[in-house]
């Protein structure tokens, strides 16, 4: 996935009604691409072969 | 006044013990945490509203059940304090902010109602960084503070449940962990911290961050303490239909069970990683080396996901998160903190195929972690990556991704493991740094196998001298 813009976070947020200033718009694009890059490398795991589901319910150790 | 320093520092399970054989009278005990809260948390800011009037009101009548030989809780007299995560009856609970400054609960929460039930003395609601997220700017109801230095981060979400324990301004008190934040202020404070198996504990009446990770759980100065704290809050509530129906078992008779032959796994990217800093890793070698010579048998092994727990858990414990706050971020942004509300935005933000890969990356960490346990009954780690940082070095704005990864992923990868797997997990003191700041080590047990972790736990601290050390100017 390629970087994201502060223009296309900018219109995101705006299309969810959320207000944001210049400020605020420039440093969640920092946080947004870092999440995105931080993640990756997980795409490269076998991840279509588990559910993503939280996984509760597990049973007391024995 | 040396007296007075005594009795503040004793554990909760030794004030019960007092006050049972009539040695200490709760309204004693309650008056020395409030003097003491009085002279020093100016400067800590541990508390956000301390319920001094109430809290005289229930020691009173907690005296008046010692005596007339009345049946006593296990926690009888001993005053404690919560985060201000929790609701209070009649007692305004902000969750750290502005948007809640003024809300009072017409109920309390069902851990408080259990901590009351068992006899505990309520002082106060604890600061906390804003609506339990991290990186609040500005702290509404003050910038709580390290009571080992407080030019330091004294760690959060639960800040002052870190700081309240550390500082003898309670005897122990009550957090709310969703991806490490009884356990990080409980490193960084040099306290214990217990994260309970998710659904171990009923989240009724706590503000939620993220529905399948917040976990009420203890800060106290002992293990002990923590066990006898889970005791009286865990088992199933039908309030929170997704709590336990698992039986409860009785902890603190696990406690005095032996170490020896306990199978401990050292997770090698937490010890020997790079983000690692070299005395957190002394400490925390030297600590599995403590429990070897106990007769556990330790073995390093290899979990090549847990580098990535950070950020699995802010691309899902915070999209739930934003989930929670939608409303107010589009109608009262101004009233959240600047960091608050940016990581709110930035949760809000995050494309659906990021979620999923991220949350198709949590269901492969939980497996990992679960044949890992298969192998060992115990996963050892640091709690942190470093001692208490300078507050200052986490304010500003964020300039650039690196220090995203620096400020947010880096130090999560410690404590998300267990939160994302809902496994329990404790913090202990072993070690502190040269400047004087405590270091922790993290024990991380199998499913509702609490017992587990807090026997290990204990057994270390008994033959470490860590947990005796206190913040200076406390005394």
């Amino acid at each position: 996935m390629s970087d994201l813009t502060t223009d296309q976070v900018g219109a995101l947020a705006a299309a969810l009604g959320l207000p944001a200033t210049a400020d605020d718009l420039a440093e969640v694009t920092h946080r947004l691409n870092a999440l995105i890059e931080a993640l990756a490398p997980l795409a490269d795991l076998p991840l279509e072969a588990v559910e993503p589901v939280p996984g509760f319910g597990e049973a007391p150790a024995s | 006044m040396t007296a007075d320093r005594d009795l503040a520092f004793l554990s909760a399970r030794q004030i019960a013990a007092l006050v049972r054989e009539r040695s200490v009278s709760p309204v004693e005990i309650t008056r020395v945490y409030l003097e003491r809260i009085e002279r020093l948390d100016p400067r800590l800011r541990a508390y956000i509203t301390v319920m001094a009037e109430s809290a005289l009101h229930s020691a009173r009548g907690a005296e008046t059940a010692v005596m007339r030989r009345q049946p006593l809780g296990p926690l009888h007299g001993v005053p404690y304090a919560v985060k201000d995560q929790f609701d209070t009856a009649g007692v305004r609970t902000t969750s750290g902010s502005r948007i809640l400054e003024h809300h009072v609960p017409v109920e309390d929460a069902t851990t408080i109602t259990r901590l009351n039930a068992a006899g505990g003395i309520l002082l106060g609601k604890l600061n906390l960084t804003e609506f339990a997220l991290g990186g609040t700017q500005q702290f509404p109801f003050g910038q709580p503070r390290n009571p080992w230095n407080l030019d330091h981060d004294p760690g959060g979400s639960s800040s002052g449940s870190g700081i309240a324990v550390a500082a003898g301004l309670c005897a122990a008190s009550l957090g709310e962990d969703t991806g490490g934040s009884v356990r990080s202020p409980a490193s960084f404070c040099g306290v214990v911290g217990l994260r309970p198996t998710w659904s171990r504990v009923s989240r009724h009446g706590s503000f939620p961050l993220s529905w399948s990770m917040d976990t009420p759980g203890p800060l106290t100065r002992t293990v002990e303490d923590a066990a006898w704290l889970l005791q009286a809050i865990a088992g199933y509530d039908a309030k929170d239909p997704l709590s336990s129906r698992a039986p409860v078992p009785e902890y603190a008779s696990a406690l005095g069970g032996a170490v020896r032959g306990l199978r401990v796994g050292v997770i090698r990217e937490l010890v020997f990683g790079p983000e690692t800093e070299a005395e957190v890793r002394e400490s925390v070698v030297a600590a599995a080396r403590r429990l070897e010579r106990l007769g556990a048998v330790t073995e390093e092994l290899s979990l090549r996901l847990v580098p990535f727990a950070g950020a699995i858990f802010m691309a899902l414990g915070d999209a739930d998160g934003a989930g929670v706050h939608h409303r107010w971020l589009r109608t009262r942004p101004g009233d959240y903190d600047q960091g608050t509300r940016r990581r709110l935005l930035t949760a809000s933000l995050i494309p659906s195929a990021i979620q999923q890969r991220a949350a198709r990356a949590r269901a492969l960490l939980r497996a990992e972690l679960r044949e890992a346990l298969a192998r060992f009954d115990l996963l050892l780690c640091p709690t942190a990556h470093q001692a208490a940082p300078p507050i200052s070095a986490a304010r500003g704005a964020i300039s650039g991704r690196q220090e995203v990864a620096g400020r947010f992923f880096t130090r999560r990868s410690y404590v998300t493991p267990a939160a994302l797997a809902g496994l329990p997990a404790i913090a202990v003191p072993c070690g502190f740094t040269r400047a004087g700041l405590p270091i922790s080590l993290q024990l991380i047990g199998r499913h509702f196998d609490e017992a587990t972790v807090l026997r290990a736990a204990h057994a270390y601290e008994r033959e470490s001298e860590w947990s005796q050390r206190r913040p200076p100017g406390t005394t």
